[in-house]
């Protein structure tokens, strides 16, 4: 009998019937994956079982008894933790105060701070974190501070332990540090429930995978049966080909950004590059390289930058967003629920927010012109959604991206610069962002498209260039690539 | 995608459509318990004088008629309340402006004040006898040192990154402090006549229809401003998610220096109107008004995380609690009962919002499970997704 099971689970959100009917079983001592497109409800079913949500039908079952998580509170006395980048802790409280939030050692009602530390010590010391239990959450690394979750969750003797999209901050080594514990965990007979997009990573830490789509359950199987191919298959229901990008057939026109010696202290030094018109250059490296910096220094949001920006030959004046967007830059960031969308708003306000001017006249807003245009857009891009008046904070990640893209291209641009395009977007929608970036790039645009998925880089960019630690260690052309010659760079 | 066009009506769609319920409640509330009054009889002699209406009664003696009137619904009190909502009303839209974008103007009140007394202070000079330009150099000057000081406050939030409480926090002891310095607390009259029959003109007898007329005036501009305009537009999303502003090009810190600009000059706005009604400002105006203005705001929907709110949920909201205000003295409970009421309405108010919040979402769930799922897929096989490194 399964250790930890769900039955005919079914949960329904505004606009989405985010799980259907889905049956798992978990085994003890085991790394089972959730594996689907965004929206196809794994993330969901993980948040179910930690009592983040509760399910709407169904059960779930622990060793064959019916539990019922009703909040994260509840999920953990039942030994069921949830480790997830968006649950930090107190930023400004210690790592030693975060871990034993739920119960200080006290002594007559003060706070015991030795037995504090000593006790946080222990709890990093058993999965084997080198962490300074003194130190501010906030000061920890996106790695350090899952650490502390983790420990946290072994801590309360989580029995399940559920990983949500873990790695999606980490950099290469968090993750192999990571991977190596999460093996430790399995020693300790704990379950984990592992939810993430990455293929490397599945293969590389489950040993069962549940593929997901659109809600329901696909299929459950043990990594030795499965492939890649079969995963993707599954995932999409369709078989996917391989397709040279357009753009790469045609020759760049002129010069459109030309980057000289771009420095802003602590983040990046000396950088330079070009893009040309009708190419997309990539530009690859690790987490804190500072390739979003030099994005965000282009798009004029940084106002300690130096150095020198041309665009067409013009020399740009940098530290201003406006004088940017003048120079027609636009940028689609990284984090699209901090600075891509106002999720409050609907689609429509947020496709028009950045050339709401442009749909105005006196002042005042052209309601039939920015319906008119920004349905045909929203068309073009394919945003699935009930209406333009749905509010952007409850679309799949995909639509939420393909608003944030909209929103560029209201008005035309001659250099679109995308920080992580396709990130926490479903296969079916990134498919469909490559083949719009390919399209925009062959009509003239010059792209410049940050990634840390390697293979989007190297199948859809004419050259990449890498960053390492604030510095251009390279450029690479595209009859040069490989995923080796670019982790050389990288690290 | 189905058309927006076509829009069947909602009250997740028309929010102050609840506000107005509340205000037609209150009102028959107010009308069948508040019973009735007995008033004198007033008429119009065909000179257009207003006089008593005597009548002769069973001893034959001329005695002043009276005439019953409800308490509630009777053009006087009516008016009366819509006189003492429009003060709260116009500085609840200019609130309602900051409290979008996620601000605070604790200083309104205070602001309210110096205008009034600097306005007073240019009005005092010319007497009774004052003209029309004098009157026009008062309301200048009152507006615009309102305007001024409410800009103050944006300018220095925005300069300082300090949060928009401490500073208004800081600029209410100031301004009011201000004023207190400049009149040594006596309270400044002698306004030039026309100015106070202009404030306090009448289309009839006892309809004193100039507050109102100002009221509904900044209501509808200060509508027109947040739902029409492209700048109305930011204000929202300045609210709804700053740093995705900033991203989108918006200048975060105008859009801020406007709104608390905007808050600064409907006080002055209401300041004009006080000075004119009461003939006089001093330093102790509006004592306190900061916070029924932030109640009114949130009474008629505003958030103070920013990104909801409009100028005709500020109106209705203001409209709401002078109602209730003025209705425990219509309903003979003794004034001092009248804070905590009102206290009580704003956390209601606020309760009720998250209660009609969830409703709305509940039914949004209940219509998605009855439409079959759209089948969400890509329809080009052609593209690639295998990586060809691998």
């Amino acid at each position: 009998m399964a250790f930890l099971s769900v039955e005919h689970i079914s949960k329904t959100f505004p606009g989405v019937r985010a799980l259907d009917d889905v049956s798992v079983n978990f085994e003890k001592a085991s790394v089972h994956a959730l594996m689907g497109e965004n929206g196809a409800g794994k993330s969901t079913l993980g948040k179910i079982i930690a009592g983040v949500y509760t399910a709407d039908q169904g059960v779930i079952k622990i060793e064959g008894k019916e539990v019922k998580p009703t909040d994260p509170r509840s999920a953990q006395a039942l030994g069921i933790a949830l480790v997830h980048q968006e649950l930090a802790f107190c930023p400004n409280m210690t790592v030693a105060e975060n871990l034993l939030l739920g119960g200080f050692p006290t002594n007559a009602g003060f706070m015991d701070w030795g037995k504090l530390r000593e006790k946080a010590r222990a709890l990093l010391h058993e999965i084997g974190a080198d962490i300074d239990v003194d130190t501010p959450l906030a000061q920890l690394t996106t790695g350090q501070e899952q650490m502390v979750q983790i420990a946290g969750a072994v801590g309360v003797n989580a029995r399940i332990i559920i990983f949500d999209e873990p790695t999606s901050s980490l950099s290469t080594n968090e993750s192999e540090h990571l991977f190596e514990l999460m093996g430790r965990l399995k020693a300790r007979e704990v379950s984990m429930i592992y939810v993430s997009h990455r293929m490397d990573e599945i293969f590389q830490v489950c040993d069962t995978i549940t593929v997901l789509r659109d809600g329901k359950h696909v299929a459950t199987e043990s990594v030795a049966q499965t492939s890649r191919d079969r995963l993707i298959r599954q995932m999409v229901g369709r078989e996917v080909l391989m397709k040279r990008p357009k753009h790469l057939d045609q020759e760049p026109g002129e010069e459109i950004l030309r980057v000289e010696n771009l420095s802003s202290t602590g983040k990046f030094e000396n950088v330079s590059f070009n893009v040309r018109r009708g190419e997309i250059v990539g530009m690859g490296g690790l987490v804190g390289a500072g390739r979003t910096e030099v994005a965000t220094a282009i798009f004029g949001l940084d106002p300690r930058a130096t150095g020198n920006i041309y665009i067409k030959g013009q020399k740009l004046l940098l530290g201003k967003v406006n004088e940017s967007m003048r120079r027609r830059i636009a940028l689609l960031p990284e984090d699209r629920k901090r600075a891509g969308l106002v999720l409050g708003m609907s689609i429509m306000d947020n496709v028009s927010l950045a050339h709401i001017n442009h749909f105005s006249s006196m002042g005042f807003v052209d309601r039939g012109r920015e319906l008119s245009e920004v349905e045909k857009l929203t068309k073009r891009l394919r945003v699935k959604a009930p209406s333009l008046e749905t509010i952007t904070a409850g679309l799949s990640g995909g639509n939420q991206q393909k608003v944030a893209l909209a929103k560029w291209m209201v008005r035309d641009c001659d250099l679109l610069i995308v920080d992580e395009p396709t990130r926490g977007v479903d296969v079916g929608a990134k498919a469909e962002i490559y083949e719009l970036l390919d399209e925009v790039a062959c009509q003239g645009l010059a792209i410049l498209m940050i990634s840390s998925e390697l293979p989007e880089l190297l199948n859809l960019a004419r050259r990449v260039v890498v960053l390492r630690e604030g510095f251009v260690t390279g450029e690479l052309p595209h009859e040069k690539f490989s995923q080796e010659a670019v982790l050389e760079l990288m690290a | 995608m189905s058309s927006p066009k076509k829009s069947n009506f909602s009250f997740s769609k028309f929010p102050e459509g609840g506000l107005i319920l509340v205000i037609i409640a209150l009102g028959l509330l107010l009308a069948i318990f508040g019973g009735s009054v007995q008033l004198p009889k007033f008429e119009t002699t065909p000179q257009g004088k207003r006089v008593r209406v005597f009548e002769t009664n069973a001893s034959g003696q001329k005695v002043p008629a009276f005439e019953t009137v409800n308490k509630f619904f009777n053009a006087r009190t009516i008016v009366q309340i819509a006189k003492d909502t429009s003060f709260f009303a116009i500085m609840a839209v200019g609130m309602t402006f900051v409290i979008i974008t996620g601000g605070i103007d604790l200083s309104i009140g205070a602001i309210y004040a110096l205008a009034s007394v600097y306005g007073a202070l240019v009005l005092s000079p010319y007497g009774p006898s004052g003209g029309a330009g004098a009157t026009a150099l008062g309301i200048l000057v009152t507006i615009g040192v309102g305007t001024l000081l409410g800009f103050l406050n944006g300018a220095m939030i925005t300069a300082f990154r300090v949060h928009p409480f401490i500073i208004t926090l800081g600029t209410m002891a100031i301004y009011r402090g201000i004023a207190f310095v400049q009149t040594g607390g006596q309270s400044i009259g002698g306004f030039p006549e026309g100015f106070r029959q202009f404030v306090r003109w009448e289309l009839l007898p006892d309809l004193s229809l100039v507050p109102l007329i100002v009221m509904i005036i900044v209501t509808v501009v200060g509508g027109i401003f947040l739902s029409q305009l492209s700048i109305g537009r930011k204000i929202y999303a300045v609210g709804g998610n700053e740093i995705a502003s900033r991203y989108s090009g918006i200048r975060v810190g105008s859009v801020k220096l406007l709104t608390y600009t905007v808050s600064g000059l409907v006080a002055g706005i209401a300041s004009v109107l006080s000075l004119g009604y009461y003939g006089a400002g001093s330093s102790g105006d509006g004592q306190g008004y900061e916070l029924n203005v932030i109640a009114a705001a949130v009474v008629g929907g505003a958030s103070l995380v920013g990104g909801k709110g409009t100028a005709l949920g500020a109106f209705l909201g203001a409209v709401i609690l002078q109602m209730i205000s003025n209705g425990l003295v219509i309903l003979n409970i003794p004034q001092n009962y009248s804070q905590i009421v009102i206290g009580a309405v704003v956390i209601l108010a606020v309760l009720l919002d998250q209660f009609n919040a969830t409703m709305a979402k509940r039914r949004l769930l209940a219509k998605a499970s009855s439409i079959k799922k759209e089948v969400v897929r890509s329809t080009d096989p052609s593209v690639s997704l295998r990586p060809k490194t691998t």
